[in-house]
């Protein structure tokens, strides 16, 4: 087929050519009369069909040349017998309109092999060449086809580590440098609140009633070299007055060629603490942070700059340790050395010191364990612990234990991950050692045993929707020396209904009911709160993790 | 705590004594069955996800990651199908054996020509896959080239085998070549003729074998049948007499059903992959009982 097509494109332009050069000629001889309408001369028509008729022979002559070649190349290619493909060209295939449909007689042979779809493999293997190898039967389908394989080291794809530096960043193609995703989250909010930004513990949580933004995350992630990726989330927020911040959520890099199943980490990153810290908002199954994280752990979450070790152990069930050590300073550590809000925290004024020794540190353990209770059941266990100072004074500590269970079912016969039934729990602890502050300024040490916890139970009930209902509890230690609003004992009902129209949009309705207990400076109230929550996601979309 | 490390020690003397058969992880069942037939008894094959649900959306299951991290060899698509779950599963893994480009990784498209590029990746198109269709396994011709590539990646990494692993595909490709005569006389009778799908996973076998199968119940990859779409779907059928709808085990076969009652077609139960069929558990055994149902139902 090319050929017919390369020799009618050589035709052609010669064919230009010469009428090109004929009507030249021609003018020339009549240039004087050209503007008007002379009639062509009975020669002149008779010499143009006499170059008509050569061109025309001169193509047949070609094409019948070509259909010889032809012949003979599918003598040689195919044993004795013409095969089902009679495409010798390799063509990709744009759909079965194109599969080669066989004239009214049929063929004896199936072909066995198919150049257009596999290519000769590799210099090591033996080349399955039609016709050559022994291994044909003598008629019959046809085993090869070389529009379907290639040859096969022109195609290994290059996704993932070590693929090639030269290559430009195309988003979507198998060729990049690193993947890129914009991913804005949206919520419209009721609540018979005014101050919805303090029944709401988390910061990417709807803050006002209206409309909210509060995460548009940028995503960054490759391989950077052989032996490291590189993962970065830019956050961008609105606040209630439509100023817009950014946040640096994380940035980070990661080992990928330890020896020993071990992998560091540095940078600034989520701590991995329990199971939705260190998760970003757009995977939450709810459009809020439960209360315990954001009364524990802080608003943002716990994370901050520094570095991680995990070892995965040689068990036979998934078993991992992780250990990471971060400077725990500001609001990202929140329970840890943390100069809060206008130098206040717990109402006391707060030390913001440089850290004397590693003791200012958070050291963060964690131990995750998973087993599959059966071919559609996952169950994954964890413990985790944050240890440090904090800045309520000279020698303050703040410990936060924590454990989590998550249990999965997934139907065997799931389309695209529905249905499923999916349930999950956090508990904390947390014992904070609230300290006379800056110079001694508060009358009273005190330390506070708070705890508190979340489970929420989802179930994919059908391709694309998911309903969702959560309990949350925290019971803050009763004081009476210390009068702070994220000190007030509190729990929350949740429900909500997602539809996913595709794994890059979502529309979600949530209904919150909030408790506030009664304590020695606050009154007792409850809150109800509407949201509706919606999503887009641009560019290569991050694989989920379990 | 004795105990403990004494334990420990165990197990790894377990991992490492495991290792005269060499561990083979296939992402999908249909690279774990090819695979069987050319390691037999000398490999131990592990296939993540199942061969009845979507392999475009499986849990990245944490034992995944333990199957990965004591893999010899890694049997992925390589054109972005596990694109959804694969890569946490690998950073998790952490195994530089099964690196792309080592003898450890095959990547079943290479050497395969991909159908259906997108020429523009955009998602208005649905859920499109960027280097082509993936489903690619179930053209037997493509099978033997994957194959083959199994078998030279099992011979690099285990030397004193190679003869066997050689024999073993050689003995695959005879079968693969004599069945192909008996299964393209089996759709010989059906060539041209259009068959319906649900999801458009079948591009391969319609080349093979000169059907056309290019009428989906999904308006586009991915996205859920519209009435609608429905209505236009039973409208072709009925224009075209179309006999057959294919339906995989994760599909609605529910809608399907509704869509045959109206035109008078068949539900045909297919699978991409063996053990996604009752009594399909080797790939031959599958290509047998999809042709034999397609026959059927087109008769």
């Amino acid at each position: 087929m090319k050929k017919i097509i390369l020799i009618v494109l050589a035709v052609f332009p010669s064919a230009a050519v010469s009428a090109q050069e004929s009507t030249p000629a021609t003018s020339s001889s009549l240039a004087p009369t050209v503007s008007s309408t002379t009639p062509v001369t009975a020669a002149d028509v008779q010499a143009l069909r006499q170059q008509v008729q050569s061109l025309t022979e001169t193509v047949k002559a070609l094409q019948q040349q070509v259909k010889d070649q032809q012949a003979a190349l599918e003598k040689a290619n195919l044993t004795g017998e013409s095969g089902l493909p009679q495409n010798p060209e390799p063509s990709p295939i744009a759909g079965a309109e194109n599969s080669p449909v066989p004239a009214a007689s049929a063929p004896r042979r199936f072909p066995t092999e198919d150049t257009s779809v596999v290519s000769s493999a590799g210099a090591a293997a033996p080349s399955p060449t039609p016709g050559v190898t022994g291994t044909a039967p003598p008629e019959g389908f046809p085993t090869t086809d070389t529009s379907v394989v290639t040859s096969a080291p022109e195609t290994i794809s290059t996704t993932g580590a070590g693929a090639s530096l030269t290559q430009p960043i195309t988003i979507g193609g198998s060729k990049n440098y690193m993947n890129i995703s914009l991913d804005g989250l949206f919520a419209l909010a009721y609540s018979s609140a005014r101050d919805l930004d303090h029944i709401e513990v988390g910061d990417h949580d709807p803050q006002q009633r209206g409309f909210n933004a509060r995460n548009i995350e940028l995503a960054f992630d490759g391989a950077v070299d052989p032996y490291f990726e590189g993962f970065a989330n830019i956050v961008f927020k609105l606040d209630n007055d439509n100023e817009t911040s950014v946040e640096v959520e994380e940035a980070f890099m990661q080992t990928t060629s330890l020896p020993f199943n071990l992998q560091l980490k540095g940078g600034q990153f989520f701590a991995a603490f329990g199971r939705l810290n260190p998760t970003h908002p757009h995977t939450w199954d709810f459009a809020d942070t439960p209360l315990v994280n954001g009364l524990f752990l802080g608003p943002d979450g716990l994370r901050g700059l520094g570095a991680q070790v995990s070892w995965t152990l040689p068990l036979p069930w998934y078993s991992q340790l992780i250990f990471a050590s971060q400077n725990g300073r500001g609001s990202t550590g929140f329970s840890f050395r943390n100069p809060g809000d206008n130098g206040m925290f717990f109402d006391r004024i707060t030390t913001d010191r440089e850290a004397r020794g590693l003791q200012d540190f958070v050291w963060i353990p964690r131990f995750e364990n998973s087993f599959n209770l059966s071919d559609t059941q996952t169950v994954l266990v964890g413990a985790s612990g944050a240890f440090g100072s904090n800045e309520t004074g000279a020698d303050s500590r703040t410990q936060i234990y924590g454990a989590d269970l998550l249990y999965k079912w997934k139907s065997a016969r799931a389309e695209a991950g529905f249905p499923f039934v999916k349930w999950q729990t956090e508990f904390m602890y947390r014992r904070f050692e609230a300290g006379h502050g800056a110079d001694d300024s508060f009358p009273v040490a005190e330390t506070f045993h708070d705890w508190g916890l979340y489970s929420q139970v989802l179930w994919g009930f059908k391709k694309g929707w998911v309903a969702g209902i959560r309990g949350d509890y925290v019971h803050m230690q009763d004081s009476t020396f210390t009068d702070d609003f994220n000190r007030q004992s509190r729990s929350r009902i949740s429900a909500n209904l997602t539809w996913y129209p595709t794994e890059f949009s979502k529309i979600r309705l949530q209904y919150n009911h909030d408790f506030l207990e009664e304590n020695f400076f606050l009154s007792e109230r409850e809150v109800d709160s509407l949201f509706l929550q919606f999503e887009f996601i641009l560019g290569s979309h991050g694989a989920h993790k379990f | 705590m004795k105990n403990t490390l004494f334990t420990l020690f165990a197990t790894v003397a377990c991992a490492f004594s495991a290792e005269a058969k060499l561990n083979v992880v296939a992402t999908l069942p249909d690279f774990g069955s090819l695979a069987r037939e050319i390691g037999l008894d000398k490999v131990n094959v592990t296939v993540l996800a199942k061969p009845t649900e979507d392999p475009h959306f499986v849990d990245a299951r944490p034992s995944f990651v333990v199957s990965l991290r004591n893999a010899d060899v890694l049997i992925d698509g390589g054109a972005e199908l596990e694109l959804g779950w694969l890569p946490p599963l690998l950073q998790n893994a952490r195994n530089p054996k099964i690196e792309i480009g080592k003898p450890g990784r095959v990547q079943a498209s290479q050497g395969v020509r991909l159908m259906n590029v997108p020429a523009n990746v955009t998602r208005a198109a649905g859920d499109v896959h960027a280097l082509g269709n993936p489903h690619f396994t179930v053209d037997p011709i493509i099978a033997k080239a994957i194959a083959e590539h199994i078998a030279q990646s099992l011979s690099a990494l285990d030397p004193a085998n190679a003869a066997f692993y050689e024999a073993n595909y050689k003995k695959f490709e005879t079968t693969i070549n004599a069945k192909l005569q008996e299964w393209g006389a089996a759709m010989l009778p059906f060539r041209g003729q259009h068959v319906v799908a649900y999801h458009d996973s079948w591009p391969y076998f319609a080349h093979r074998f000169g059907l056309n199968i290019d009428i989906f119940l999904e308006p586009k990859p991915g996205i859920p049948p519209s009435p609608s779409h429905l209505a236009e779907v039973i409208a072709q059928m009925k224009a075209q007499h179309i006999k057959a709808i294919i339906v995989e085990p994760f599909h609605d076969r529910r809608i399907a059903e509704k869509v045959a009652s109206a035109t008078g077609a068949k539900v045909v139960d297919f699978s991409q992959f063996p053990g996604g069929l009752p009594g399909t558990d080797s790939y031959v055994k599958l290509i047998d009982m999809l042709v034999a149902r397609l026959a059927a139902a087109l008769k």
